[in-house]
């Protein structure tokens, strides 16, 4: 059965006919719908089981009204939030309003009905009025660390198509008028290897049942009417406000390509195309001419792909606007059937989610990177999928999956005006990544090092953040199972900032027999006590390099970002004087010389 | 005689206890270049108000409790210590990582927080512990005392050491603060990260460690320069100083964990909050702070204040440290009202006390909330801050028309309202947000509101909450102050031991408590405290395996715990996590993850905690009229003379009562009696 995912996304019509809610109104109902979904998210972090959830805020609240457009949200992951809402419109359109009654609550997870990936589990729930009508549709959707299927841990990149890859939920009813569907939920437990999965669904099943309480009490305070207007309003003002920064851009047409080095079968360079159309207060997205081979396995569903091109370009607006349907509306979106951002339905997503989906981030960053430098920052990352390490816990006798989602830094560019900081980009913010101490008592292995790598963060007026030098090593024998990216193409730089340094996965580190992972590792072996070593890569600089300040050189080669060659190679700073000993100086003439002869030397 | 003094943004506030019971309440400005000024002077104060000098005030004073923002300026200014870091190598950069965490996740310019120790100031440390305290790399003497060298040479004052895992076995950190002292006897300050937070994991230990070294050194400084000033000024006691756990210890014990009086200051509110409710038999409530810039709001159940352990943000630094849970919000009489692009914005942003609300006449000119309190009529306008101020009501509804109608296209008076909707919805969803963390429900609740502003708004939020009784403290505007007079002495000890249940060794845990208990005995030994007021709880720290955050089981066996009573503590784990978080695993092993010892010594509580006025029949103390807007036209409104009420005096609303510092307003339906204990309790009508 196949849905039509871009007419799924389409334009839906707005609740009231006409707006007479008073501002002030709309802004209050606003702030409290905001404030259901941040319940919802702190519901499941108070009751859900598995460290994905309670311990790295894996989870994304989110309200939509009747016609299933996105009218609140909070907090989560952009990408992961804006992608909430097709799946709650496939359940109205497909099986039909009436299906939702009151008590009511369903679970959907499929990629080809909305969704972004399999290990996506959206739980969602109708809201009506006291005349029995629906009004709101309050979501909340988490990353399981299992969803069936030919590998634990959600993730089989080579499966050969999407059946292969977990067990698909379009939309099911775990909750039929307030009373529990057991048959239901023995049978998503029976489909998912990890025993916690059903207590953190439960979780998200509590969450949604809060906010229709919640929601009720805001209809009946406010009135109906009052709701659906303030709903149309906040929709309408946030499109306004987005068609207001469209129209401050540079009118044009605006090309970039973006290649992610190969899918995990080894097909290189897998290829998008972005063509962006600036046209006073409307803006065009256009993906045709990206990759369409069809052997190759990096499919990112149109779902997914709506999600990431809105998160990039969300945020390169004003962080105030209220994140809802207004930025689908405001956007004309093209993604041709049949390339990697719109797959034929079927095809395997578990690397496309990822790859090509956050390279959106980057391609339309590299779009805009002369017209807008000041906002041209990729929300993104090269990760490939997480790195999978299992093998038998001598404690427990049991076999452990660590999904190795501990701490480290990667990709995050630089802006204009600031050097890129902390780990990740802006957008993973809410994340909350595991730890040494505590992995290290529920995993036998040891985190050796994971510190920046000095000479990794991209040059440029504004350097991008350095890359961590990741070194585990695992106590029993193990085994590893990962897709690496980022190899061939790293972060790129903005605005004529230099790359940063690429991802390097090192197998059986420190042996004589490393094994440098060309894509994929599935189910490499090791004996006990072998290491791994990741070096995760740079972020993109900004800007020139020539023209960073040369105290700033200087300071970054005395905190060790920058070595004294690196500042001479990638910044053309001269230093005299000795790091060890803090003499450090810059030689202002001598740097003088080199960059203008670089200059001139183009 | 008992005193507190407790220092805020704009006024530092005064409480004085006398001998016969009676409660003397205060003011004086501020000093924020050395705040023992102000504290000098208000001492100076209420000597002259209880007719002795200052020498002899001093000598009959039998406590002097002190809350004092020294630790928050140093954070805000970022002025602290030079600070290096001693750290384990291959984990150097965990303080600029964050566990991954930004705090704007749609704007990519956010700049990263001021760093406390740049890269070049945290020195990486071969040496490594396994998780169970076993050394898998011995510590590289040699390293630690280049370090130290090359720490000195970058200018740094005070040092930070954190290795992985020291807080299951302190040798490499202990081995390395005696190598800081050989390389660096005049080293102002040395935290070792297993004494200011043992537990893991490593990204929070470093922050709060980096953060205790960083101020720690600015609190012995100021404590010090205190302490001489009360012993010249003839006071022989010792002083006591408020944490942000609620209980108060003496200067020696702070400095050491300078780290604790982050945030100390509005716990003074809350604790004295839960004593006025307590009295007025309201022991579940919300209490809720309103003052110039903020809005502060802490859930109190049972007459505890909830004490949050994990996800403490202060100054974009975490702090691993148990604090009373006050979340705050940008929303006070200062926050301004703002249009931009069509939409109605109050706050964050504040214009404080100075310059202040346009009304203040003191030159600010953005319209604020005052200035809309002041346009509806809640504020007295020739009456303001018990007198000492006039407000310009004109000029504030020339601002709110400029600001507010104007640009939305409403008369000002629908512009005022909207300014007020705003707030108080801003803050509804503040409390809602405190409220749902803990799984309470706001309509169960009482509302406590004090500050300046509190009971200016509590009303309009208590409809938007479903809550149905409102507390008014006559004490307010210097609750803070009382706060400190009843808070206890606090000592929260915590101690890690992370193993399985079943491999407990009990006897390791009964060593452990026995070591807490002698380190609280000897901490609060100069107290003198009567044996019975001490109270000591002990705790296991339990979780599950895999999870983040441990929970706190009582333990009540103490060092008589025995194997058989770990089945009992298992089976107590299951069932507070049941009750709390909503489920149990009981076929799992749960995993112990440390030991805790609350100790607390009780002192002496003020029998009563404001003056109340004689007149029972509440229609005499009525002073004037005004009209007042309260969401539909104006009602012609009584004004009541809060001071002249007497216990059991009722009033029913529309109605304002004007007290000193602050004004209660009774929209119609609403009804309040002014209880014995000086509370102003108000029933919601609906």
């Amino acid at each position: 059965m196949d849905v039509d995912l871009v007419q799924l996304a389409g334009h839906r019509a707005r609740l009231a006919d006409t707006i007479t809610v008073d501002p002030v109104t709309a802004e209050v109902v606003r702030g409290a719908m905001e404030t259901v979904c941040w319940e919802m998210a702190t519901y499941v972090s108070r009751t859900a089981t598995t460290p994905i959830l309670n311990q790295s805020n894996e989870r994304n609240g989110s309200i939509l009204d009747a016609r299933g457009r996105l009218a609140a949200l909070s907090v989560g992951i952009p990408q992961f939030m804006l992608s909430s809402a097709l799946p709650i419109r496939f359940a109205l359109e497909y099986l039909g309003v009436e299906e939702f009654r009151p008590g009511d609550v369903f679970v959907a997870n499929d990629p080809y009905h909305g969704g972004g990936h399999l290990p996506d589990y959206n739980v969602f729930a109708p809201v009506f009025d006291d005349g029995g009508e629906l009004i709101l549709i309050p979501s909340i959707q988490c990353h399981h660390g299992d969803t069936g299927g030919g590998v634990p841990g959600g993730y089989n990149v080579t499966a050969n198509d999407i059946w292969g890859e977990g067990v698909r939920w379009p939309a099911i009813k775990v909750i039929d008028r307030g009373v529990e569907r057991r048959d239901v939920l023995y049978a998503l437990a029976t489909n998912n290897r990890l025993p916690g999965y059903i207590g953190d669904l439960r979780a998200q099943i509590g969450a949604a049942q809060l906010a229709v309480v919640r929601l009720g009490e805001i209809i009946e305070r406010y009135g109906s009417g009052t709701v659906r207007e303030s709903v149309d309003s906040m929709i309408e003002y946030a499109a306004k406000r987005f068609r207001e920064e469209v129209a401050a851009w540079p009118d044009g047409v605006y090309e970039a390509d973006a290649y992610v080095d190969h899918d995990p079968l080894g097909n290189k360079d897998i290829h998008i195309h972005v063509k962006i159309t600036v046209d006073g207060d409307a803006l065009k997205i256009d993906y045709t001419g990206s990759d369409t081979r069809d052997e190759i396995q990096a499919w990112s569903t149109y779902g997914n792909t709506r999600g990431y091109t809105i998160a990039q370009i969300a945020s390169m607006m004003d962080p105030a606007i209220p994140k809802n349907e207004g930025f689908f509306e405001a956007i004309d979106l093209i993604a041709p059937a049949g390339c990697v951002l719109n797959p034929r339905a079927g095809k395997p997503v578990s690397a496309g989610t990822h790859h090509p989906g956050a390279d959106i981030g980057e391609v339309i960053a590299l779009a805009f990177q002369h017209v807008l430098p000041d906002k041209a920052v990729p929300q993104t990352y090269k990760t490939g999928i997480p790195t999978t390490i299992t093998g038998i816990d001598p404690r427990t006798g049991v076999q452990f999956i660590d999904p190795s989602t501990e701490v480290y830094a990667g990709w995050c560019n630089a802006a204009r005006g600031m050097d890129a900081w902390g780990a990740q980009a802006a957008s993973f913010g809410n994340l909350w990544k595991a730890t040494a101490e505590i992995n290290e008592s529920i995993f036998p292995h040891i985190q050796w090092e994971r510190d920046y790598r000095t000479d990794s963060g991209g040059p440029g007026q504004w350097r991008g953040l350095c890359g961590s030098h990741w070194v585990k090593q695992v106590r029993v024998p193990f085994k590893v199972y990962t897709y690496v990216v980022g190899m061939k193409y790293p972060m790129p730089g903005i605005a004529g900032g230099m790359p940063g340094a690429p991802n390097r996965l090192v197998l059986h580190y420190e042996s004589d027999h490393e094994l440098v992972v060309a894509h994929t590792a599935d189910w490499v072996p090791h004996a006990a006590d072998e290491k791994l070593n990741y070096d995760y890569g740079g972020g993109g600089g900004w800007g020139d390099p020539l023209d960073r300040d040369t105290q700033a050189v200087l300071d970054d080669v005395l905190d060790e970002y920058v070595s004294v060659e690196g500042a001479e190679r990638d910044y053309g700073v001269v230093l005299r004087g000795s790091l060890e000993e803090l003499t450090l100086e810059v030689d202002e003439e001598a740097t003088a010389r080199l960059r203008s002869a670089r200059r001139a030397a183009g | 005689m008992r005193v507190g003094i407790d220092v805020g943004g704009t006024f530092t506030d005064l409480i004085c206890v006398t001998p016969d019971g009676e409660v003397i309440l205060d003011k004086t400005p501020t000093t924020p270049a050395d705040q023992s000024v102000g504290v000098m002077t208000g001492l100076q104060l209420l000597a002259d108000r209880v007719g002795l000098s200052l020498a002899d005030f001093c000598r009959q004073l039998e406590a002097l409790v002190h809350g004092t923002t020294t630790a928050d300026n140093t954070m805000i200014e970022m002025n602290g210590a030079p600070t290096g870091l001693l750290v384990t190598e291959g984990h150097r950069d965990e303080i600029e990582m964050r566990r991954v965490h930004k705090e704007e996740i749609w704007d990519p310019s956010y700049p990263p927080p001021e760093p406390i120790a740049r890269r070049r100031c945290r020195i990486p440390i071969p040496e490594r512990l396994d998780f169970e305290g076993n050394v898998v790399k011995v510590l590289d003497e040699d390293a630690v005392r280049r370090g130290v060298q090359r720490l000195q040479k970058l200018g740094c004052r005070s040092i930070a050491v954190v290795f992985l895992h020291s807080f299951t076995n302190p040798v490499h950190e202990l081995r390395a603060r005696e190598l800081v002292l050989e390389e660096f006897p005049d080293v102002e300050h040395i935290s070792l990260s297993h004494e200011v937070m043992p537990k893991a994991p490593e990204y929070e230990r470093t922050s709060t460690t980096l953060v205790n070294a960083y101020v720690a050194p600015r609190i012995a400084a100021y404590t010090g320069q205190l302490t001489d000033k009360l012993r010249s000024a003839g006071y022989g006691g010792q002083m006591l100083i408020m944490q942000s756990t609620g209980g108060v210890m003496p200067p020696d014990y702070v400095a050491r964990r300078a780290v604790s009086l982050l945030a100390s200051g509005p716990t003074g509110g809350v604790m004295g909050a839960a004593v006025a409710a307590a009295r007025s038999g309201a022991p579940d409530f919300v209490a809720v702070d309103m003052g110039g810039t903020s809005y502060d709001v802490c859930l109190v159940r049972g007459g505890r204040p909830e004490i949050k352990t994990d996800w403490n943000w202060r100054y974009r630094y975490y702090i691993g440290q148990p604090m009373v849970d006050v979340e705050s919000v940008g929303a006070g009489g200062g926050s301004i009202a703002h249009v931009r692009q069509g939409a109605l914005l109050v706050g964050p942003e504040s214009a404080g006390s100075q310059p202040g609300p346009v009304c203040y006449g003191r030159g600010g000119t953005r319209a604020t909330v005052t200035d809309a309190d002041v346009v509806l009529g809640y504020l007295p306008v020739d009456n303001f801050a018990g007198g000492r101020m006039t407000l310009d009501v004109d000029a504030a509804r020339a601002a709110i028309q400029r600001d507010v109608a104007e640009p939305l296209g409403l008369d000002v008076i629908e512009a005022a309202w909207g300014v007020e909707r705003i707030v108080n919805a801003n803050m509804a969803n503040a409390v809602r947000k405190v409220v749902a963390q803990y799984g309470a429900d706001a309509r169960e609740l009482a509302m406590i509101a004090y500050g300046g502003n509190g009971a200016v708004h509590a009303w309009a939020q208590a409809r938007e909450l479903g809550v149905r009784r409102i507390l008014v403290p006559k004490a307010a505007p210097a609750f803070s102050a009382l706060g400190l007079l009843v808070a206890d002495y606090l000592i929260d000890l915590t101690r890690a031991y992370v193993v399985p249940l079943s491999r407990v060794d009990v006897s390791r845990v009964v060593h452990l408590f026995a070591e807490m208990l002698d380190e609280a005995d000897k901490e609060l030994a100069p107290a003198t405290l009567d044996p019975a007021d001490v109270s000591r709880e002990l705790y296991a720290l339990m979780c599950y395996p895999g999870q983040n955050f441990d929970m706190s089981v009582p333990v009540p066996e103490g060092t008589e715990l025995s194997d058989p009573n770990l089945l009992d503590l298992a089976g107590r784990f299951h069932d507070l996590h049941e009750s709390d978080r909503g489920f149990a695993f009981r076929g799992q092993q749960p995993l112990l993850r440390g030991v805790r010892l609350i100790a607390k010594g009780t002192t002496p509580k003020p029998p009563t905690l404001a003056h109340v006025g004689d007149v029972t029949d509440a229609s005499a103390a009525v002073k004037g009229r005004r009209p007042v807007f309260f969401g539909e036209g104006f009602v012609d409104t009584p004004v009541f003379d809060g001071a002249r009420l007497g216990p059991g005096a009722t009033i029913a609303g529309p109605a304002l009562v004007e007290e000193p510092f602050t004004v209660v307003v009774l929209p119609p339906g609403d009804r309040a009696i002014l209880d014995r204990h000086g509370n102003y309790d108000i029933i919601v009508g609906s």
